[in-house]
């Protein structure tokens, strides 16, 4: 017997009984879908999160505070269950909190570190401009570096090394300063108010926008402002303070070289480390986002595996019952020549089929499940995250996964192909 | 005609069960069967009939002894080989007819041919060959269940005949049918043997049937206790 005449007779004889093969199908589907779905989810997630990284500069900065500093917060937040936490002057003194211009040599002489620059207390009270009389709050930052790749919707970003001072804001500000669009406020010269620490009087710094960032969750509300602005909103703030005031840090952001890949970043932080200080990138922090949701998926995954596992004990089932009611018919098939080989793989082929069409009803369903999930999610609990579609299907994973629910359901199908090639054609012709 | 018999055995033996469950359903039985011969195998049941058949059919192996097919040491054979013997050279027929009840006639009597491996063009042409033999061209495309017993004997004796076989072995072939039906498919087995020299070996209880063959070789607890060739029949031993 030929192999297409094998799987077209594996395929009828499937629907000799189709309740009991759509039963046995839907078995298979369910635990197919389960885990399409969570998979097609995880793709979204990470999909958007690499994207978000991507946006954010990826791993190209170490964000550095002191250990002692690191502990202080721990402490403070744990306390309400652990109790005060004893006093050192070895390690949790006030000096030992700050990162001082000392330090900071010491962490770009570290090798691997490009450049390193402390971040300094830029706090504003308001932004605004000359079209409307409303203030808003804004937090701005200064650029680490301008070496790496922010999602910029409008205009371009701030040129770190500029005399002039720039700053590209967050979407939403241009039509809330009263321009028409995020176009419309690129060029435009803003205000902002800053107040002298000394004697609380309110002064004014002006910028040019030079560019709209898109909405992430990553940048988590931060405007960038390059070094002019940065300096012109300090000699506001410490106006009349001495310059120590003025250097003083608690975080710092270095950039590092990224050709050194992960081991030698591993390498920088453990430098960092001997010198007291804890060195975190973006992919620290969303990591741990990610393992907890990681974990989520994993567990979806495993309920899928546990259906699929049933669904398999159904297809033995199934197969073992279809190997009974064909008795007859396998002891004629043998009789007139079919081989013992011919035999398991026409019932093995059953099994893959029921694996197979299982899973392709599956991803059908997933599918269908993406065209109306993702459009409902993104107007709902997904709003503020454009570019987030919760989920999206990565195609060779797909594959394997079917590839995978046919091994297995080829697995199950053995024990009855088995049995089904090695009866006897005398005995099985003689069964009533 | 082939010098050589169709079928030969020399001392078959068969042996059921371990020593003192021990049941000898041959015992040393030696043959030759030649091309063109009827042959009834007659006997009560038990007497080993239906387990000559097997084995001469190669469905079953001797325990010891030795099966000739066209000269050839079946013994010998490989699995693969045997069941390519089966499948070319023999055809089946059943008492109980043994046939795929909710497939069409046409399936059924293709069934050796896809087995073998034929194209799906040519099985067509052979099973419509085939069923003209017959007298069935008109239900082809009806469902097995729906054709009375004798139809359905005769759809196997198309199904046995596809092949263009040596052999039609056929285990009680009127077993399951009425005396007017039964007397078709005898007729249709006979002309068979005449006109298209098919060896038959059939196995049955029927006197009238085993005396309308040339040769009737009653067997009594697996050993053949008469092998006589009726001389006023066509045919004969060689």
């Amino acid at each position: 017997m030929k192999l297409p005449d094998i799987i077209r007779n594996a395929n009828s004889n499937l629907f000799r009984n189709k309740g009991r093969t759509f039963l046995t199908i839907l078995a298979v589907f369910i635990g197919s879908f389960t885990i399409i779905a969570t998979s097609a989810i995880r793709t979204g997630v990470s999909n958007y999160i690499d994207a978000q990284l991507d946006a954010a500069g990826g791993e190209g900065y170490v964000e550095i505070m002191p250990k002692a500093l690191q502990e202080l917060m721990q402490s403070m937040m744990s306390f309400g269950s652990s109790g005060p936490t004893e006093y050192n002057p070895e390690t949790n003194s006030t000096e030992m909190t700050i990162i001082s211009p000392d330090d900071m040599k010491k962490i770009s002489k570290i090798p691997g570190i490009q450049s390193v620059k402390g971040a300094r207390n830029v706090s504003v009270e308001y932004i605004a401009s000359d079209k409307t009389n409303k203030k808003y709050l804004i937090m701005p930052n200064a650029l680490p570096t301008d070496r790496i790749n922010i999602d910029i919707a409008e205009g371009r970003l701030i040129k770190i090394n500029s005399d002039l001072p720039e700053i590209t804001l967050q979407p939403g500000y241009a039509t809330a300063l009263g321009y028409k669009s995020d176009a419309d406020i690129i060029g435009e010269m803003i205000e902002l108010g800053v107040v002298e620490e000394a004697t609380m009087k309110l002064q004014t710094v002006k910028a040019e926008v030079v560019g709209v960032l898109n909405k992430s969750i990553i940048n988590m509300g931060r405007s960038w402002i390059n070094e002019a602005l940065q300096e012109k909103i300090l000699d506001v703030i410490y106006a009349g303070m001495p310059e120590s005031y003025r250097n003083m840090t608690v975080f710092a952001t270095a950039e590092w070289d990224k050709s050194l890949g992960d081991e030698g970043l591993e390498k920088i932080k453990d430098e960092l480390d001997k010198l007291g200080f804890v060195g975190t990138t973006i992919n620290d922090q969303i990591g741990m986002v990610k393992a907890f949701f990681d974990a989520i998926i994993l567990v979806f995954t495993i309920f899928g595996g546990i259906a699929l596992l049933a669904a398999s004990i159904g297809i033995i089932n199934t197969l073992f019952m279809a190997v009974q009611e064909r008795t007859r018919e396998i002891g004629l098939m043998k009789a007139i020549g079919l081989g013992k080989g011919k035999i398991f793989l026409t019932f093995s082929i059953e099994a893959i089929s029921l694996g197979f069409w299982g899973s392709a009803i599956g991803v059908g369903v997933a599918y269908l499940a993406k065209i109306i999930i993702n459009p409902i999610a993104s107007d709902t609990f997904l709003k503020d995250l454009p570019g987030f579609n919760l989920m999206e299907f990565d195609v060779p994973l797909l594959a394997c996964l079917i590839l995978l629910v046919m091994a297995v359901a080829f697995l199950a199908g053995t024990l009855p192909a088995r049995r089904a090639a090695n009866k006897d054609p005398i005995e099985a012709l003689r069964y009533e | 005609m082939s010098s050589k018999p169709v079928i030969a055995t020399k001392n078959l033996t068969k042996v059921y069960g371990k020593k003192s469950s021990m049941v000898k359903a041959l015992d040393k039985v030696s043959l030759e069967i030649n091309r063109g011969e009827s042959v009834a195998i007659i006997g009560k049941s038990g007497s080993g009939k239906s387990t000559l058949m097997h084995v001469l059919a190669l469905l079953d192996a001797p325990s010891s002894g030795k099966v000739e097919i066209g000269g050839q040491d079946a013994t010998k054979l490989k699995k693969r080989q045997i069941n390519r013997a089966r499948n070319r050279h023999f055809g089946f027929v059943f008492q109980q007819f043994f046939m795929n009840s909710r497939d069409t006639v046409l399936n059924n009597v293709m069934l050796p041919l896809k087995i073998a491996g034929i194209r799906k063009s040519e099985r067509k042409r052979r099973a419509m060959e085939v069923l003209k033999i017959v007298d069935l061209t008109s239900k082809a495309k009806a469902k097995a269940n729906d054709l009375s017993g004798g139809q359905k004997q005769r759809v196997c004796i198309a199904r046995a005949l596809i092949n263009n076989p040596v052999v039609i072995f056929a285990d009680e072939p009127t077993g399951n049918l009425d005396s007017t039906t039964g007397a078709m498919v005898e007729n249709l087995l006979f002309n068979l043997n005449k006109e298209k020299n098919i060896t038959l070996i059939i196995v049955t209880h029927d006197e009238d049937l085993a005396a309308r063959c040339s040769r009737q070789i009653h067997l009594k607890d697996g050993k053949i206790i008469q092998d006589s060739v009726t001389t006023n029949k066509k045919g004969g031993r060689g």
